[in-house]
Order: C-alpha cells, then sequence, then structure tokens
C-alpha cells in the first residue's frame, strides 16, 4: 500500500529531514511512527500526500509513484489518502456538517452522494447528533472527530494522522484513538504519528521509529520506547501539560 | 442538473464578495471610472469624427474662371469636373450670382452698395466625394485650361485630420493606462480575498479539490467586478446621454451632436465586455500565482 525506497529529503535551508528511508507499509495495517519532535515524521507523512517531494528516492502510495505524480493528479491521489492534523484544521464559520460535506463538495460530488456519505461518516466518528453544532461549541475531541469524519468522507483508503491526539484529554485521546481503530478494522491503512507514548503502548502495534531521520526500529506490537517495555510511569506521561 | 451543487458553487462566490466589500467596491468603483471614460472617449471621438466629417463635406473647392471665359467655356469644364468621380458635385455661380450671394452674405455688415461695378470673376464651386481628396482634386483642377485660380480652405482640412488622429492616440493611451490600473485593483482585490481564504484553500487542496474548482469562485468574483462595474458605466453614460447632452448640443448649437454611427447595443455589450475580461484576466493571474506558490 505504501513504499518508500532510497527517500531523503533536504529542506532548502539544508536540515536533512529523512535520511535514505526504506519503509513498506501492507494494505490494512495500523502503524505508528514514533520519534522526538522533528526527527522527521511530519516530513514523511507530507510526502505520502503530496505536500512534499523527496530529495531522492522513490515514493509509492496505492500503486501511485507520488514523487513523479504530475501536479494536475495529486488531487485524485489526495481522494484516496484522508489526513488529519493536530490541529484540527476545521473551518469556524462552517458547521460540523459543513465542514464534512465541504470534502466532498469541493471535489465535484454530487448532492446525492453528499446527502448519503455525511450521516454515514457523522455517524461512524459518532457525531450525528452535533451536525448542526460550530467547531467552538465542540470540544476538542468532538473537533478531531469531526476532522476525522471530513477525511473519512471521500472513502480513503489510507488515514494519514500527524499527533492526532496532540491537543487532546486523556479521555478524549481514547475516544479518538478507539475511533482510528475501528476505521482501521473497516479497512481502511492508519499511520499515526505520534509521541503520546501511552497510545502506542496501549495499543500495541506495528512502532516505526524515527530518529535524525533515519528509521532506528521498526517492531510489529512495539512499545513506544525502543525494547523497553512499557513506560515506566507512563500514567504521569499522559498528563495534559505533556500531551503536546 | 445538479441544483445542490450550483447552490454551494454560488455559495462560495458570495462568500468570496462580501467577505471584503470595501475592496470590491473599490475594484467596481476602478472599473466604472476606467469604461465611463472609455465609453465617452469613444463617444467623443466618434462625435468628433462626425463633426469633422460634417465640416469636410461642407468643404467646397472655389475655381475662379480667367477673364473673358464664356457661360459655354464654364460649362464645358464643368461638365469635365463632373465626370471625374471623385467629384461629388459642380455648381456654376456666374459673376452676377456670385455678387448677389456676397451681398446677401454681408449684409449688415459692409455697404455694398459702394460697389459700382462687379470685380468676382466667374466661378465653379465643387465638392469632392472624400474630404482626404480635396487636395489631389484641387491641384488637378488648378491644372485645367481657363481656371485662373483655385482656393480651398487647406489649413482647415489639415488640421482636421490631424486632430482626430492625435486624440485618437492620447485616447487610446490613456484608456489602456486605465485599463491596467483597473487589472491591478481588482487583482489585488482578489488576493486579498485569497489570503482571507487561504485556511479553506489549503482545506480543498487537502482534501483532492481540482485546481480549477479552487480557482473558479475567485475568477467568477473577478467577472462579477468586472462586470458590475462596466454595469455602473453604461448607466452612467446613459444618464449622461439624456441629462448632459441635450445641455451641450444647446450650448453649442453649431455643432452636429449627434453620434451616427454608435449602435447603443453594440457599443453597451462591448464595454460590458470589455470590463468583465479585465476581471476575469486579472483574476485568474492573481489566483494562478498564489496557488502555484
Amino acid at each position: 500500500m505504501i513504499a518508500l525506497r532510497g527517500v531523503s529529503l533536504v529542506y532548502a535551508n539544508g536540515t536533512r529531514a529523512l535520511d535514505a528511508i526504506d519503509l513498506e507499509i501492507a494494505k490494512g495495517s495500523f502503524v505508528f511512527l514514533v520519534g522526538h519532535s522533528g526527527t522527521g515524521k511530519s516530513s514523511l507523512l507530507r510526502l505520502l500526500y503530496r505536500e512534499q517531494l523527496p530529495t531522492r528516492g522513490e515514493v509509492t502510495v496505492d500503486g501511485i509513484r507520488v514523487d513523479k505524480l504530475r501536479r494536475s493528479r495529486v488531487p485524485l491521489l489526495r481522494r484516496n489518502v484522508g489526513v488529519v492534523f493536530q490541529d484540527f484544521k476545521l473551518l469556524s464559520d462552517k458547521t460540523v456538517w459543513e465542514n464534512v460535506a465541504f470534502a466532498l463538495q469541493v471535489t465535484g460530488a454530487r448532492t446525492r452522494d453528499v446527502m448519503r456519505q455525511v450521516p454515514r461518516v457523522l455517524e461512524l466518528v459518532g457525531l450525528a447528533h452535533k451536525a448542526r453544532m460550530f467547531p467552538s461549541e465542540l470540544s476538542g475531541g468532538e473537533q478531531q472527530r469531526t476532522a476525522i469524519a471530513r477525511a473519512l468522507v471521500n472513502n480513503p483508503k489510507i488515514l494519514l494522522c500527524d499527533e492526532p491526539t496532540g491537543n487532546l484529554d486523556p479521555a478524549n485521546t481514547n475516544d479518538v484513538m478507539d475511533l482510528l481503530h475501528r476505521i482501521n478494522l473497516k479497512g481502511t491503512t492508519v499511520l499515526i504519528a505520534t509521541h503520546n507514548a501511552l497510545v502506542v503502548d496501549r495499543m500495541r502495534r506495528r512502532v516505526i521509529r524515527l530518529e535524525d531521520g533515519k528509521i532506528v526500529a521498526d517492531e510489529e506490537r512495539g512499545y513506544y520506547l525502543a525494547s523497553a517495555g512499557t513506560v515506566p510511569g507512563a500514567e504521569r506521561l499522559q498528563a495534559p501539560a505533556q500531551s503536546a | 442538473m445538479d441544483w445542490g451543487r450550483l447552490r454551494f458553487f454560488l455559495g462560495e462566490v458570495w462568500r468570496n464578495f462580501t467577505r471584503n466589500l470595501i475592496m470590491q467596491l473599490t475594484a467596481i468603483g476602478t472599473v466604472t471610472v476606467t469604461i465611463a471614460l472609455l465609453g465617452s472617449f469613444l463617444f467623443t471621438r466618434d462625435t468628433l469624427g462626425s463633426i469633422g466629417d460634417d465640416v469636410l463635406k461642407k468643404i467646397e473647392i472655389s475655381v475662379f474662371l480667367r477673364d473673358g471665359a464664356t457661360p459655354a467655356d464654364a460649362h464645358k469644364l464643368a461638365a469635365e469636373l463632373s465626370a471625374d468621380r471623385r467629384v461629388r458635385s459642380v455648381a456654376y455661380i456666374p459673376k452676377a450670382l456670385g455678387l448677389q450671394q456676397m451681398r446677401e452674405r454681408l449684409r449688415g455688415q459692409i455697404d455694398t452698395s459702394l460697389l459700382t461695378s462687379n470685380p468676382l470673376p466667374d466661378a465653379l464651386r465643387v465638392r469632392v466625394v472624400d474630404p482626404e481628396q480635396v487636395r489631389a482634386v484641387a491641384a488637378s483642377i488648378r491644372m485645367k485650361p481657363g481656371v485662373a485660380n483655385v482656393e480651398y480652405a487647406e489649413d482647415a482640412v489639415q488640421k482636421l485630420l490631424r486632430i482626430s488622429d492625435v486624440l485618437g492616440r492620447i485616447g487610446l493611451g490613456v484608456v489602456v493606462l486605465l485599463i491596467f490600473t483597473a487589472a491591478i485593483i481588482i487583482s489585488n482585490t482578489i488576493r486579498l480575498t485569497v489570503f482571507a481564504r487561504r485556511r479553506e484553500i489549503a482545506i480543498m487542496q487537502l482534501v483532492g479539490a481540482s485546481g480549477t474548482y479552487i480557482r473558479l469562485p475567485f475568477i467568477c468574483e473577478g467577472f462579477l467586478d468586472g462586470l458590475l462595474g462596466s454595469a455602473l458605466a453604461l448607466a452612467l453614460l446613459e444618464l449622461a446621454r439624456f441629462q448632459l447632452l441635450p445641455k451641450v448640443a444647446a450650448a453649442l448649437p453649431f455643432l452636429p451632436m449627434r453620434a451616427a454611427n454608435i449602435n447603443q447595443l453594440t457599443f453597451g455589450l462591448e464595454l460590458l465586455l470589455i470590463g468583465a475580461a479585465v476581471g476575469v484576466v486579472a483574476s485568474w493571474l492573481s489566483v494562478g500565482r498564489y496557488l502555484r506558490a
């Protein structure tokens, strides 16, 4: 589903964000991307939805060579790749329903499809009853679930999440992670960049660790800290002050 | 037809349009001024042109015959000149008739009763078809036997031709400059809207909206600026035509104030089209530059 071969990314200012990355992620998997801030997690995700082009190497997503994709074809890629961010990126002057519908409407979807798909994903993320509310009237978790609904409404095969729980308290974090888990069970490939140790350790899924732009560990059913078992005092790490 | 889709799109355009109303009004106002000036310039040029044509049409070549030319000679020359394709009309003015016309023309200014003899020669008055050929026709008449002298308002003809030429160039320059200004202001307005909506644009790009789809509402915004501006200008021009023109015509009765050659409908449509085109091109460039960056 996702394949990176010899991928390096050097920014214009000379910062080496990724260094000779080789990576494969199978269809339907649930993968954590962990590492300190600035180790290249977000850069790697950006390569996958072609917000960024690699300096060197091949990036393949769902059979498409993203690094060679023509600009005019990028929208087609993005309809197959949902993206969720730490700061939700919702439109404050639109309701939950409108925010989700927006993703369909701007891709030229028929009204019939909008009327069918939006209630379906709102039901999935458990916000059908708050469809008429504005983002400012929602909790952080609800806002993130709205953003996830928006990312899912086009039925993407892949869902990329960049610190999806970074702004959430533990209860909301659990809600969002449960939702992502359910989405994965329906067959969507989910890739989550995070440094929330508890989330990673609770789920026990594949964990890819980045350090200085390199993959230093890649474990099935891994932990947040490499081969260290669960994080000592993980509950303390969950304190909101530490979560961002 | 998917009305829901259309309604969403028009909603987007409306949202763009109303987001920065002051700037929008500035853009529309600039287009209005530009198109109103363009319209009145074209109108003035046309009117001047028709005034010039009128004056030129009235220019006569006076052909004075040698003393001793008989009426038969005069008629022969007149027939000869009439055969020339460039000549519209030839009138034979015997010296007696010439004197009578002069007396009428100068009545009350000069006491012509003091004239004891007729100083005028026999004359022909020649009008040409095309005012620009006055000089050539006059030159060829001068060569004819029996012709003593040929006179026409050479200076007036040359000046009028030159003035209308210069006016045409200046007007064109001013209009090009104004259109350029209007385009810049519209493009800045659109850029402000793009900036105000950068979050939405980022999300559109993220969820896979095509470049065309993202651009279209902004192009429509520019189109609306241009169209509304020029429509307003047309309204102003119409107002001027009905309110102002009769007064000007009354103040300057000797000018033939009729732009006979202007087809109101075509003229109006052309101005609307120019305004709308300026809007579309300006917004296209403005949005294009932002989306590429």
